[in-house]
């Protein structure tokens, strides 16, 4: 597979590993950036362990699960990134941090690099607020686990450019990723109707129109969903919901997003789900996807 | 044999209530089935050995198996040919009026002790069961479409339910291999009350171009792994019967979430209702 884009990925957490995974794997020589070498060294860690494991289940030959791997190299100075074509940010959701980070990027790529931006609940158009190139940056939004999730949401930006966008499109597609176009609103499409579908099972609970384990069977039962609501709210984590919730609720002022009270108390209570041990259920193993 | 009961009633004989007959008689109950004309009777007989049918080429069921089913759900045309069933389901028109009428009928004719139950989605269940004597045998069954397929069996507990009643059709639900669970009284009960939200949400976003139909299928599919995108969905469903089940909604609550959005009233003015009319949101007539 001969794929030439030279790609960097600032992030080196769980998303920003998954996706140098998803590029390196497709045959782009990867570079993964964070801002220390510890950080830097257990993103390089997922990526090496992930290859691993996919030539163990047999899913890549050991050498290409090798080559894939050897292809993912860490920096933590931005300047290592000025040969790069495509960047995919994917920092912690936080626009400043976003902001001023491109802001910082533009600087050393190449005028002609894509910027994408990986958020899932700010709006690409600010991200790309303070740049001087904003044309160039276009909404990736990946789901997690990246390297098992084939859709890329894609959101241009108020400023995004038509190049921008469909060299972005020609980009996902070469590493093998399906893609949905829309729009840069609140939460693309997959936060803007699970958010307000996850509230709506939370207060239909708190409502006594049934149990948690009611509710849990009754829904993939009837409607062919993978889990019950509050089994996938105990695997994203009552703290995680809670930030999707309240940023989606800040823009869209629609108390549909808003979570509800019940998803305080849990977080008081530090029941957060599967990582605490105890969220909707009450769990042994901590784990969230087996070992 | 399911549950305790052993003779059981089921009024209409259309898509629901052939569906519903069918997975009685499965489960070894005799079936009675009732409907207006000997017409009804022969297009929803032929349904269900249609499916029956369809099963036997699947090798999900055998030949016999499929006679001896057939064999055990009759057609009548009359309320007194139901005298001696155990449970009735009424599975008729979704109008408040008919259903009334032919359980008020209906009741009568069962005597006092049989359980009696509707499949209504849309109309509230303390309502219909005002329309029968001794109402704390009353409550709603309510099966999703297609019933021979889906697990899931709502048991809706009215304000006059019994425990008694809602204790033998949790049995009941249980022993025609169903999943039971007991919901209120409320409109949508708990599925319906979740997904028309849901769904009205997202026919207002594709009106407003978030994105295509067929890119937010394939987002919710992919990225949430559902079974089916909310757009294919409601073509399967019928945008006509989402509609009035909505409105049904809407009426009953005045909660803006179930109000049809407008591009749904007017799909449906248009006669573009899914796949059953050929025209839809993912439905186009070449597919059809």
């Amino acid at each position: 597979m001969v794929n030439t884009n030279r790609v960097a990925v600032l992030g080196a957490g769980t998303m920003g590993s998954g996706i140098a995974v998803v590029a390196a794997r497709a045959g782009c020589p990867v570079l993964l950036y964070d801002v220390d070498a510890a950080r830097v060294e257990r993103g390089l860690g997922i990526v090496r362990s992930f290859f691993a494991k996919s030539a163990q289940l047999g899913k890549l030959s050991q050498e290409d699960a090798d080559n894939a791997a050897a292809r993912v190299g860490g920096v933590i100075e931005l300047d290592q990134l000025n040969d790069v074509d495509v960047v995919v940010e994917a920092v912690p959701e936080d626009l400043n941090i976003k902001k001023q980070l491109l802001t910082r990027l533009e600087a050393v790529v190449s005028p002609t690099a894509l910027i994408h931006t990986n958020t899932s609940t700010l709006s690409v158009t600010a991200i790309a607020s303070t740049v001087r190139t904003p044309e160039r940056v276009v909404g990736t939004h990946y789901c997690n686990p990246a390297p098992l999730m084939k859709l890329v949401e894609v959101a241009d930006g108020r400023k995004t450019a038509p190049w921008a966008h469909e060299a972005t499109l020609a980009f996902l597609r070469s590493i093998g990723q399906v893609i949905v176009e829309t729009k840069d609103r609140p939460g693309f499409i997959l936060n803007r109707f699970l958010i307000p579908w996850e509230n709506a099972c939370i207060r239909a609970l708190e409502a006594g129109l049934g149990t948690v384990e009611s509710i849990d069977a009754a829904v993939p039962a009837a409607l062919g969903h993978p889990m019950g609501p509050f089994r996938l709210l105990d695997i994203v984590g009552m703290d995680v919901h809670h930030q999707v919730s309240s940023r989606l609720y800040e823009q869209l002022r629609d108390p549909r997003f808003a979570p509800p009270p019940l998803v305080e108390r849990m977080i008081a209570a530090g029941d957060l789900g599967r990582k605490t041990g105890r969220g909707f259920y009450t769990y042994n193993d901590t784990r969230l996807f087996g070992s | 044999m399911a549950g305790t009961f052993q003779r059981i009633g089921i009024l209409g004989y259309g898509k629901m209530g052939g569906g519903i007959a069918q997975v009685c008689a499965q489960a070894g109950c005799e079936v009675v089935v009732l409907d207006i004309n000997a017409n009804q009777i022969a297009a929803g007989q032929a349904r269900v050995a249609d499916f029956l049918a369809e099963g036997v080429r699947r090798g999900k069921v055998t030949a016999d198996q499929r006679a001896e089913v057939l064999a055990r759900i009759r057609g009548v045309e009359a309320a007194e040919g139901l005298a001696g069933v155990e449970l009735v389901i009424e599975a008729a028109t979704e109008r408040r009026d008919v259903k009334r009428e032919l359980l008020t009928r209906v009741a009568a004719a069962v005597g006092e002790d049989a359980i009696i139950t509707t499949n209504t989605s849309a109309i509230s269940v303390t309502d219909l069961a005002t329309s029968v004597t001794r109402p704390e045998r009353f409550a709603g069954l309510h099966f999703f479409n297609p019933a021979q397929l889906m697990k899931l069996v709502e048991i809706v507990a009215a304000l006059q339910t019994s425990e008694e009643t809602v204790t033998r059709l949790n049995g009941f639900v249980g022993a025609i291999g169903k999943l039971p669970i007991v919901v209120k009284d409320r409109p949508g009960f708990l599925i319906n009350y979740l997904l028309m939200p849901y769904l009205n949400d997202v026919i207002q976003e594709l009106d407003n171009g978030l994105a295509s139909a067929e890119d937010i299928d394939t987002a919710i599919k992919l990225g949430l792994g559902y079974k089916q995108g909310p757009l294919e969905l409601l073509d399967l469903i019928g945008l006509d019967v989402h509609n009035h089940a909505t409105h049904s909604a809407y009426e009953a609550t005045l909660d803006a979430r179930f109000a049809p959005p407008a591009l749904l009233q007017a799909m449906v003015a248009a006669g573009r209702i899914g796949n059953k009319s050929g025209q839809g949101f993912r439905t186009t007539e070449a597919k059809a």
